[in-house]
């Protein structure tokens, strides 16, 4: 099979942005990639938008994109799988290279979450997964969806209201090394502990924020990358996967059964086992959300996650360190954008260029993990310097 | 710092789905006098909730309705603080997903409980309520 590696990145700033509308915003992240490639906009025969949408004016942001940034004409798309629409954009543009179908593409993510209330930001989600039998009577909300994961997880095996803070220390203590995160601010275990409850067991510091931020990455086959980049970094393995729409359905709550047989395939396309992996970005949208991936992602066994956390092994210096780019606790989670900004955060690791926050890549080996939804959707891609 | 100026749009677009029941009218019906049942598979016998009528295992589509009974285990909760914005009028809730007979499990509020009290394994028992509208709906009550 063909190769295709990320040959240039775009981030914009994360957090209120309430000075762009959404093809603006877009074009941050699009200028940056296309600038860090060299490549001509002609050249870029595809480009994929990943936007789950509804909290902003423009139903079609593809075209609006793209008109805004000169790209009309190539082939494009929106892409949607919830919060995992980054990384099925990512994906999308990575099969259209592999299918011969031109040697660049581009993937972007964009949302803009901020120009409506929060109240009805909140609905939206909520509604997310089977709006008839889970939202119609009982008003489930996001937070309430993994709030559901996470009492079965402590009661199963342990888990307490503590360890989740410690995911949210960990992400603000790297978003505070991140100029483009949301929130740059460190937090203490006490003061996360002690925030408003959202729901119960989840608190306003278990919680990502709503955000306005896109992300864009430019995509080459491998005879093309070769010319324009000195450090391609390719995509080795992509694996996604599924499960119901309501929660009744699923047949236990803690865990990601999407995430499992995601990360499997993504695993056997790259050839790697978990323990290769040097640096991960593992979806965070809640706390507890960080400590399911550790163990559905084969970081360590099942129920282990809270003990991972403890014992420091994915900080800096840990035996697998997660979200150093703040994740979408401190960094946001401007959910069509996620996933883009998580490959955007592996290659700069890959490359050494992540400056503080930089892990050791020992293997040149990194995943990144997106989840859409309540699990309802899951990516994971594991991307390589070789 | 003072925020950007935005255009404030008033253009305001309201979403009111009318959403076919045709095939699940049964179950309302049902719940209604005060029975909670299912869809079985005739073919294949697979139990499913919420009812469909069409199998997702063997995608026959002759199926019974078969009576739940009102018993229920807790599997999992959680008490919600911050409400969707057709909530906010409502009282705070918690939600919970309980296992009735034939391994089925229905989400649905639990009424009644606080704090750290609901515990997984607990016993519950499934109640009607109905809407403002007289529509009938499902909760869940400590048994």
């Amino acid at each position: 099979m063909s190769r295709v590696a990320i040959v240039g990145t775009g981030h914009s700033r994360f957090g209120r942005r309430t000075d762009v509308n959404v093809g603006e915003l877009a074009f941050e992240s699009v200028k940056q990639a296309i600038d860090e490639t060299g490549v001509g906009r002609k050249d870029i025969r595809n480009v994929f938008v990943g936007s789950a949408g509804g909290w902003y004016e423009e139903p079609l942001p593809a075209v609006v994109v793209g008109e805004y940034a000169g790209l009309s004409g190539a082939g494009t798309m929106r892409v949607e799988a919830a919060c995992a629409s980054g990384s099925a954009a990512l994906k999308a543009a990575y099969n259209s290279i592999v299918s011969g179908d031109g040697e660049v593409a581009m993937a972007v993510g964009v949302e803009k979450m901020t120009e409506v209330d929060t109240p009805t930001s909140v609905e939206l989600i909520g509604r997310a997964g089977s709006y008839m039998w889970e939202f119609e009577n009982y008003g489930m909300t996001f937070p309430a969806y993994y709030a559901l994961y996470a009492v079965a997880h402590m009661n199963r095996f342990g888990t307490t209201e503590e360890d989740m803070s410690r995911v949210a220390v960990k992400a603000h203590h790297y978003g505070s090394m991140n100029p483009l995160a949301q929130f740059q601010k460190e937090i203490t275990v006490e003061k996360a502990l002690g925030s408003q409850v959202v729901a119960w067991p989840l608190k306003l510091y278990d919680a990502c924020p709503l955000t306005d931020g896109s992300a864009a990455v430019v995509l080459a086959s491998e005879g093309v990358a070769k010319e324009l980049t000195d450090t391609p970094v390719w995509i080795r393995g992509v694996g996604y996967s599924s499960d119901t729409a309501n929660l009744s359905r699923r047949s236990d709550y803690v865990g990601l059964s999407a995430t499992v047989e995601a990360a499997k395939r993504a695993y056997s396309m790259a050839k790697v086992t978990p323990q290769d992996i040097d640096v991960a970005t593992a979806h965070d949208c809640f706390t507890i959300a960080e400590l399911m991936a550790y163990e559905d992602l084969g970081f360590c066994k099942k129920g282990e996650g809270a003990k991972m956390i403890r014992d420091g092994e994915t900080e800096l210096g840990g035996r697998i360190p997660v979200n150093l780019d703040g994740g979408l606790k401190a960094k946001g989670h401007p959910i069509g954008a996620t996933g883009i900004s998580m490959a955007v955060e592996i290659t700069k690791q890959l490359r050494g260029e992540a400056g503080r926050r930089q892990a050791p890549t020992r293997n040149g080996i990194g995943l990144v993990h997106n989840v859409g939804g309540t699990g309802h959707y899951a990516y994971v891609t594991v991307l390589s310097r070789n | 710092m003072p925020e950007p100026p935005t255009l404030k749009s008033r253009r305001t677009l309201t979403l009111r789905f009318d959403i076919p029941v045709s095939k699940t009218k049964e179950f309302w019906d049902s719940l209604g006098e005060g029975r909670f049942v299912t869809t079985k598979c005739s073919k294949c016998g697979k139990v499913s909730f919420p009812p469909q009528a069409d199998c997702p295992d063997c995608l026959g589509g002759a199926f019974e309705w078969v009576d739940l009974g009102r018993e229920a285990t807790l599997v999992t909760f959680t008490h919600v603080r911050v409400p969707p914005a057709s909530f906010t009028q409502t009282d705070p809730y918690t939600i919970a997903i309980g296992e009735l007979s034939r391994g089925v499990k229905v989400l649905a509020w639990l009424e009644g409980v606080r704090g750290e009290e609901p515990r997984p394994g607990m016993k519950l028992r499934v109640e009607v309520r109905r809407s403002a509208e007289g529509r009938p709906y499902y909760v869940f009550v400590q048994a």
